[in-house]
């Protein structure tokens, strides 16, 4: 099966070593990854802006990149979330809306790809510890999957995962929200915080960096010793 | 009943239909068929039994008081309640239900009034000085634990809402699933044509708020306690 | 009250939200409250996605012929006996009772809790002709005696105010004695207001439907004062948003069945009230009078544009209930008296833009409000339609933004731009990493970095690794 990789604009200048995990999983599953290389950003942050002609440029371009691909897997809900927006921004023109429905169809989150299309339960990860896992928004409302990355979790040896009080509150990351309004960010990821700490866990999941990135970000400030990983890092752990 | 007036109607209708892009529609629209029903499959086919037992279930979670009783026995069932109350006056509809179901003497007791016996604004009075309204009820719906009441006449609305208690009487006949059945009754007499009453209560228990910090007291503007009297009349 | 609450800028009042820690406890508890109390309702109720698209269908049907509907709600009333004003705007539809008014010389108007009047500032209208105006929801009874104290939320209004703050306004304004138990302060009010009502001359109400096919209003409420204001006042004046309207009695059910359990997450609120016309020959209680005043303020504007589905509003503050934003900032923040996601999307609609152009940006778009919506209104897609009308038509954003945001354009669609870029994220950013992290960034990076730090990019990025994999493996 071939899997052409949307890596994410965070996913490739940040969290590089999540692409990694993502990667080797996939082909130990006995996918061939592919990388198009001409793949830019989803075109969120325009859109959420309101700038819809800016993320019309971003849309199709990323349509013409994954044109000939089988399947697009992205590590992120929200980003996966973005591609499945196209067809609606792109309504008026019924051509490109018509390639926008291509690409929606074959266009999965990560984990949602391994337990909906390959029907992997399990990647054999072993990490020892104690997380917690936040959902995403755009995952768990837009994209609509809220059982893969459980039933792949709860297939981790060693890992014990508690839930997250109020694990369906949004950490107040939402892009361009977050440094717009930046005083209502700022209770909305405090508040997560308290959440995470809560648990009493040493490791936050998640699937979308995002949101790791303004939760960590926060923890870190805080100098909270809960460590974040993205959800393809403990997938691939063996410790 | 004289016809009410109307002002500004057209050019507001107009107006809307300007907006919405099209010519003014004044007739043939036609409701769709709705893609599901499910206010349909609740508590379909059950018997009255079992109708019976979701509203006493219900009752508890409207802080509603249920006694049951049969139809020769809903005197005495009456004067329990209202003994429990610590009621004494007491307003009823003139409903001749009360006599069909035996109640005639409990009519006559002291400090009974008879909704409508009395001049216009006394009734009103009368009825805000009672301690307990006592009505029968015209459907029952049981999910909700539910009166439904077909004001008009002899049958006054303030008699379920001024007297610090209420008792509705509830032959088992009236029971329905939920407010589905009832509603869909009202829209049939209507499509016949009829003049449906001007009012039309369906009534849940006692009055409540949660205003205060979200803190449920029951007994605001309306009842502060309500008991509901089934009768097996079938 | 008009719909605009307050001067003070959008930055202001949310600081002042934020700050006021009762407050926030007290919308959180209630939150939390709310929710769990709809989510027990939707699962009693099952088939939750079922009940949800029939309920939009039908919203959706009766706005798009909602001339005809109201044509039809129009004849019906009158031939009950009732009477219709059509007002295409607020001062219109003040005029009106204010006329009512005074042909009944009337001194006191008893009032149910009704957001169109808050909206379109009723009470002065009645108050500048002479008429003493007394609300008689328990929580909107609170406010005006706490000075007209505007509500914070659409169902609850005094949502932010706590037992102790209560018990002081009854006891500085109408002596009363007792202690902050919510019994004893409800006890309290309904013997104020018992003769009040006994002497009102005119119950106002508000409409949460009107039934086309019988010329019926219905009013769904718990306290039973919209019960009384409109059993004992000789005349009853019910005002409705034009949209608020089903085609019959069928609608009406499932509506108010999702009303309910939205609102409060109970099966039937304990009174649901429908009223076709005055009373009847014979009657005794009920007014001798009914006046429907339909009002538009607004609203028309709404219907053939994107927004049209904001107008399939049932009022219920599901959306309220579950917003994040909402908890951390009170209602008064939104400076409407529709707060929440719905008052983001709505109050830029009936008022503009000038003074509301930050609503529409206070969300994350978590959706949380989409997804609780029981008539499937997609709320924070038209918040972001709002946003594109902002920078779109209205181009009222800055022009640093407009500019990054061309430049994204530019990047987005060009592949070799956008690497360029990545490659040089690195050194950019290193001037402002300190072991390892980014606790000061420059820019609107520093929005970011005032309250957590920023990662630092890594050296080599995912696509760089990528292809060097393989190059090692061929
Ligand atoms: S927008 Fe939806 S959830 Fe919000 S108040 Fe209106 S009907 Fe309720």
């Amino acid at each position: 099966m071939k899997v052409s990789l949307f890596i994410t604009c965070l996913g490739d200048v940040f969290y590089p070593g999540v692409g990694k995990d993502v990667v080797e999983i996939l082909e130990r599953q006995g996918c061939e990854v592919e990388f198009p290389d001409a793949q830019t950003c989803c075109g969120q942050p325009a859109y959420n802006s309101g700038y819809h002609k800016e993320a019309k440029k971003a849309a199709k371009h990323m349509i013409k990149t994954f044109d000939s691909a089988e399947y697009v897997v992205a590590p992120s809900g929200s980003c996966a979330a973005m591609f499945r927006e196209y067809e609606h921004l792109l309504e008026d023109d019924p051509a490109w809306k018509e390639r926008a429905r291509e690409l929606r169809e074959k266009t999965y989150e990560f984990t949602q790809f391994l337990v909906r299309v390959l029907k992997v339960e399990s990647t054999g990860a072993v990490l020892h510890a104690n997380a917690t896992y936040h959902s995403s928004c755009h995952m768990s409302r837009l994209l609509r999957e809220t059982e893969a990355p459980f039933r792949l979790l709860s297939n981790v040896e060693g890992l014990t995962l508690h839930e997250l009080p109020n694990k369906n509150d949004c950490c107040g990351f939402g892009g361009t929200f977050a440094v717009k309004m930046g005083a209502i960010s700022e209770q909305m990821v405090e508040e997560k915080v308290e959440h995470v700490e809560e648990t009493g866990a040493e490791i936050l999941i998640g699937a979308d960096s995002g949101c790791l990135m303004n939760i960590g970000g926060r923890l870190q400030r805080g100098g909270k010793p809960v460590k974040i990983m993205h959800i393809a890092q403990v997938l691939n752990s063996r410790e | 009943m004289a016809k009410g007036t109307v002002q500004n109607q057209d050019a507001f209708l107009q107006n809307i239909a300007d907006k919405l892009g099209r010519e003014r529609r004044s007739e043939g629209v036609k409701r769709p068929q709705y893609k599901h029903s499910p206010q349909h499959d609740i508590l379909r086919g059950a018997t009255i039994k079992e109708m019976v037992e979701v509203l006493k279930e219900q009752c508890l979670a409207i802080h509603t008081d249920v006694k049951e009783s049969s139809k020769a026995d809903l005197e005495n069932v009456l004067e329990e309640v209202m003994k429990e109350y610590g009621a004494d006056k007491a307003v009823a509809w003139d409903d001749p239900r009360f006599t069909e179901y035996g109640l005639e003497s409990f009519l006559q007791r002291p400090n009974m009034t008879i909704w409508g016996s009395g001049p216009d604004e006394d009734n009103i009075r009368i009825t805000e000085q009672a301690e307990a309204g006592i009505t029968f009820a015209d459907y029952t719906l049981a999910e909700s634990g539910t009166v439904v009441l077909m004001n008009g006449g002899g049958r006054g609305q303030s008699v379920s809402l001024l007297p610090t208690y209420y008792i509705a009487i509830i032959p088992y006949s009236t029971i329905v699933p939920r407010i589905t059945q009832a509603a869909g009754e009202i829209h049939r007499r209507v499509e016949k044509g009829e003049r449906i009453p001007s009012c039309i209560n369906f009534i849940s228990g006692p009055s409540n708020s949660a205003d205060i910090e979200m803190n449920l007291v029951v007994g605001v503007h309306g009842p502060v306690r309500a008991c509901y009297i089934l009768v097996d009349d079938m | 009250m008009p719909m605009k609450i307050g001067e003070r800028s959008f930055d202001n009042r949310v600081k002042q939200g934020i700050d006021n820690t009762f407050m926030r406890d007290a919308v959180s508890s209630a939150q939390a409250r709310f929710q769990s109390n709809k989510a027990k309702a939707e699962e009693q109720l099952g088939h939750w996605e079922e009940w949800r698209e029939l309920s939009e269908e039908i919203r959706a049907h009766t706005l798009e012929n909602l001339d005809f509907y109201l044509e039809q709600l129009s004849e019906n009333v009158t031939k009950n006996g009732g009477h219709v004003f059509f007002a295409s705007t607020g001062e219109e539809a003040n005029d009106y009772v204010k006329k009512i008014a005074q042909e009944k010389k009337a001194k006191k108007v008893i009032k149910a809790k009704s957001m169109v009047t808050e909206e379109i500032s009723m009470n002065e209208a009645f108050e500048s002709v002479g008429c003493e105006v007394i609300e008689s929801d328990l929580g909107e009874y609170i406010l005006q005696l706490d000075d007209h104290d505007p509500p914070s939320h659409i169902v609850t209004p005094a949502l932010h105010k706590n037992k102790e703050q209560i018990r002081e306004t009854f006891a500085n304004l109408k002596g009363y004695e007792k202690t902050s138990k919510p019994e004893e302060l409800a006890q309290f009010a309904r013997e104020q207001l018992r003769e009040e009502f006994l002497t009102a001359d005119i119950g106002v109400t508000g409409c949460n439907f009107a039934v086309a096919e019988s010329g019926s209003v219905a009013l769904v409420t718990n306290e039973g004062n919209a019960r009384l204001s409109t059993t004992i006042p000789k005349t009853h004046i019910a005002v409705m948003g034009m949209e608020r309207i089903v085609p019959t009695w069928e609608e009406l059910e499932v509506l108010v069945t999702m009303l309910c359990r939205s609102a409060v997450g109970q099966k039937l609120t304990s009174y649901v009230t429908g009223l076709s016309g005055p009373r009847e020959e014979g009657d005794l209680d009920g007014p001798e009078e009914f006046h429907l005043v339909i009002v538009d303020n607004g609203r028309s504007n709404i219907l053939g544009t994107a927004f049209q589905s904001a107008l399939h509003c049932i009022r219920c503050a599901a959306c309220i209930n579950v917003c994040p934003v909402y908890r951390h900032v009170g209602g008064h923040s939104y400076g409407s008296i529709y707060p929440g996601p719905i008052g983001a999307v709505l109050t830029p609609l009936l008022e503009g833009y000038d003074d509301h152009k930050d609503l529409p940006y206070a969300s994350s778009l978590c959706a949380a409000c989409t997804d609780a919506c029981p008539v499937k209104i997609p709320l924070h897609e038209l918040l972001i339609e709002h946003r594109k009308v902002i920078t779109e038509q209205e181009k009222m954003t800055t022009l640093s933004e407009r500019f990054a945001m061309k430049g994204f354009g530019m990047l987005a669609s060009s592949p070799a731009l956008f690497h360029m870029a990545e490659q040089a994220a690195p050194a950019m950013m290193s001037p402002f990493t300190k072991n390892g992290k980014i606790e000061s960034g420059p820019g609107p990076l520093k929005d970011w970095t005032n309250v957590r730090d920023f990662p630092v990019p890594e050296k080599e990025s995912f696509r760089k690794w990528f292809q060097n994999r393989g190059k090692e493996e061929s």
